[in-house]
């Protein structure tokens, strides 16, 4: 028993060994993907744009979710006009880089993993190293700094279309006045602290952590069709985590000090 | 359009999508625009106490808005709150005896700045003062004065009505 | 050590391995194995299956770390090499590996393309094409350029796999099991091809087969590994006229004699008889 609690504690600090060097290993290889694009575009395309139809879709209806419960809240004290307000700070501070990030995970970071971990069970980064092509340069960091730079892009495009739903609802099946709406939002959420603190700090910071730990299961996986199924669950699963934890804290950290 | 051309537009639109969100965060949900939009004037307004009124807090009259709080500072000499209220040059005409009070938008609202225009000729200049003020009404100092002068009357009468978040905008 | 191999000479010999130790966690795939490829000709190693053979390319390409013992290739120690000599040295060899290891996301011409175009960035579009199409005529495959490698039979894989292996010119050619999966005709296409390529290039080939007749074809030196060491060592002709039982059972594909055809196991009826107990 304690023995193979001691095991499991090896096998963490390895893993988190293996990943840490991983990551610089990727960082020091950012600079060689500056001067081809085209495999940065080749990447873009997949965890972007192709993450953009559920991303759309999950934003218009969370926010006109929010819009639907906040309103049942507010109408009860006479603040319906505090409607625009509600669902924008939700979505700006917590559930658009949250949100976007956890969609981010299931459609694009688990397909990622998948992708790299049956380029290693296939022999194809082996193969690319004796072709003296380094992998890590030439398929790690391409699509960790794709991802990274398309997380917080997702992550305004899902809150901006929340705040269109949850203009919909609020403003044209409830009532609410359209004129309160804006003014209300503009007042109360501001650009440093909640826009760039959220939707891009936040959301740079999970993008970071999504497309690493996306990466490292799929670099890391046992080349065996069980093992990259095994990785991919680990994908979604540890990034889920990851991205809620941090998520308490980024909050803490960010929005805690002001009220 | 062959392959590889049609995934670097759609990359392209993805990029510029994501941009145009931001912006649209940045503008319309965040009031960046509002700020410096157009062309307005200053002027201040000594207040007891401001209760929750917070800088880019709007500045309404007869319920329109007309501008917003800029800056919120204590007098050094009276120990007085000074508003600097930012008010768009469209409304150049205001009374110079126009007052302002601290208003709040429904129950638990937010706090902003109701002016009421006055009656005098002269008008509002850049960098005048607002003579007649009243203060915001802190709900703390008004339960405390009614459970007060309840007390002191002897009987109670009608229960207190449960006190908010008080001090809350 | 038994059969000490009668080595060519070391001063032309392309890689050198002395003393080479390898284990995989606390199993030893190598135990003292010497061995020299010969400049210019084709040297083919051999053994059962699982004992390192393929092991034994990854350690001559430092893609693995002996435990101990040395690796000279072309007067580089391979395990000592830094990152950035690795890979300039790597730049001069050329894989075939076992399952080919194509990229399922580029057809064929662009699989052979891959390496020309991420070393030379610069090369004419003209040029890439006309090397390109070279390496798959040499091959016979210039015809299957736009298939995607899913729509490639096993064997037609491993050429394209053979044409992008020798896109970059290398020095040095290591074959992981070329024949295996190849029809009759493509076998003896194959096998002409390596030698052929070996002559005409200028190249040193290592070819790790267990065929034994293909081999011997082409073969200048053969080496022979089993248990983790190497047990014979000749020209095909030496190794078929050897008294030695490991050779003969092996070159002659005897089912039983001293190589074993079982992993190491239990005794089998004591196994049996043990029910349900997994060990
Ligand atoms: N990644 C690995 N992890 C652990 N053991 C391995 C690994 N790869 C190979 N082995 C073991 O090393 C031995 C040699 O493998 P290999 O070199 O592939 O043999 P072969 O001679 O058939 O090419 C095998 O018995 C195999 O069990
Ligand atoms: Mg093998």
């Amino acid at each position: 028993m304690i023995a193979a609690l001691g095991r499991w504690a090896l096998t963490v600090f390895a893993r988190t060994g293996r990943a840490s060097l991983m990551l610089l290993a990727i960082l020091a290889g950012l600079p060689s993907v500056l001067p081809r694009p085209r495999l940065l575009v080749r990447q873009l395309y997949s965890v972007g744009v192709l993450s953009l139809p559920i991303i759309v879709v999950a934003g218009l209806f969370v926010g006109m979710v929010l819009a639907l419960q906040g309103y049942t809240t507010l109408a009860d004290f006479g603040a319906a006009g505090s409607l625009g307000t509600v669902v924008a700070l939700s979505l700006v501070r917590e559930l658009g880089p949250v949100v976007a990030a956890l969609l981010y995970a299931g459609r694009a970071g688990s397909a990622l993993t998948a992708e790299i971990a049956l380029m290693k069970a296939t022999e194809q980064l082996s193969g690319m190293e004796m072709m003296a092509v380094d992998p890590v340069r030439r398929v790690l960091a391409p699509r960790f700094l794709a991802g990274i730079l398309a997380v917080p892009l997702l992550a305004a495009i899902f809150t901006a279309v929340g705040i269109l739903g949850g203009y919909l609802v609020g403003v044209g099946l409830l009532g609410v006045d359209d004129g309160a709406w804006w003014a209300q939002m503009q007042a109360k959420v501001q650009p440093l602290r909640d826009v760039v603190n959220g939707v891009v700090l936040k959301s740079f910071v999970f993008g970071v952590v999504a497309n690493w730990i996306a990466v490292f299961e799929g670099h890391d996986a046992q080349p065996t069709s069980e093992g990259i199924g095994r990785a991919t669950t680990r994908s979604v699963v540890n990034t889920s985590l990851a991205v809620l934890g941090l998520d308490f804290v980024l909050t803490a950290l960010l929005f805690g000090g002001v009220r | 359009m062959n392959p590889s051309r049609t995934v670097e537009v759609l990359v392209g639109a993805f990029v510029m999508l994501g941009l145009a969100a931001l912006v649209f965060l940045a503008m319309q949900v965040s009031g960046l625009t509002s700020l410096g939009a157009d062309a307005a004037y200053r002027v201040h307004a000594r207040f007891e106490n401001v209760g929750g009124l917070k800088v880019r807090s709007p500045v309404s009259m007869a319920g329109v808005r007309i501008g917003r709080v800029t800056a919120i500072d204590i007098d050094p000499q009276t120990f007085q709150a000074v508003v600097e209220l930012s008010i768009s040059s469209r409304h150049a005409n205001l009374p110079a005896d126009t007052s302002a009070k601290i208003l709040t938008s429904g129950l638990l609202g937010e706090q902003f700045v109701g002016l009421e225009a006055g009656g005098a000729d002269a008008v509002l200049k850049d960098g005048s003062t607002i003579k007649l003020t009243q203060s915001a009404l802190v709900l703390e100092n008004l339960i405390s004065q009614f459970l007060f002068s309840k007390a002191s009357e002897g009987r109670p009468e009608t229960p207190a009505p449960a006190p908010g978040p008080a001090g809350q905008p | 050590m038994p059969d000490v191999p009668d080595s060519p000479a070391a001063a032309d010999s392309l890689v050198r391995i002395r003393g080479l130790r390898f284990l995989r966690g606390t199993r030893v795939i190598f135990d003292g194995v010497d061995l020299d490829i010969p400049r210019g000709r084709v040297t083919a190693v051999m053994g059962p299956s699982g004992t390192g053979k393929t092991t034994l390319l990854r350690l001559i390409g430092g893609q693995l770390r002996p435990a101990a013992g040395s690796v000279v290739l072309d007067g580089h120690e391979v395990p000592a090499l830094r990152r950035r000599e690795l890979y300039a040295l790597r730049r001069r060899i050329g894989m075939l590996f076992q399952s080919g290891a194509l990229f399922t996301d580029l057809s064929v011409f662009e699989n052979v393309a891959f390496p020309l175009r991420e070393h030379y960035p610069r090369l004419p579009a003209r040029l890439l094409r006309t090397l390109v199409l070279m390496k798959l005529e040499a091959v016979g495959l210039r015809g299957a350029r736009d298939l995607k490698p899913a729509e490639l039979s096993g064997g037609m894989a491993r050429r394209v796999a053979l044409a992008r292996a020798i896109a970059l010119d290398p020095m040095l050619m290591l074959y992981d099991e070329p024949f295996t999966g190849q029809d009759p005709i493509s076998m003896g296409v194959l096998v002409q091809l390596i030698r052929t390529l070996n002559d005409a290039l200028g190249m040193t080939s290592v070819v790790v087969s267990h065929d034994v007749a293909e081999v011997c074809s082409i073969a200048d030196y053969v080496y022979l590994i089993s248990g983790g060491r190497v047990v014979a060592s000749g020209t095909p002709a030496e190794l078929r006229a050897s008294g030695s039982d490991w050779v003969g059972q092996f070159m002659h594909g005897l089912p039983d004699g001293p190589v074993p055809f079982h992993y190491p196991a239990r005794d089998y009826a004591s196994e049996l008889l043990d029910g349900g107990g997994r060990s």
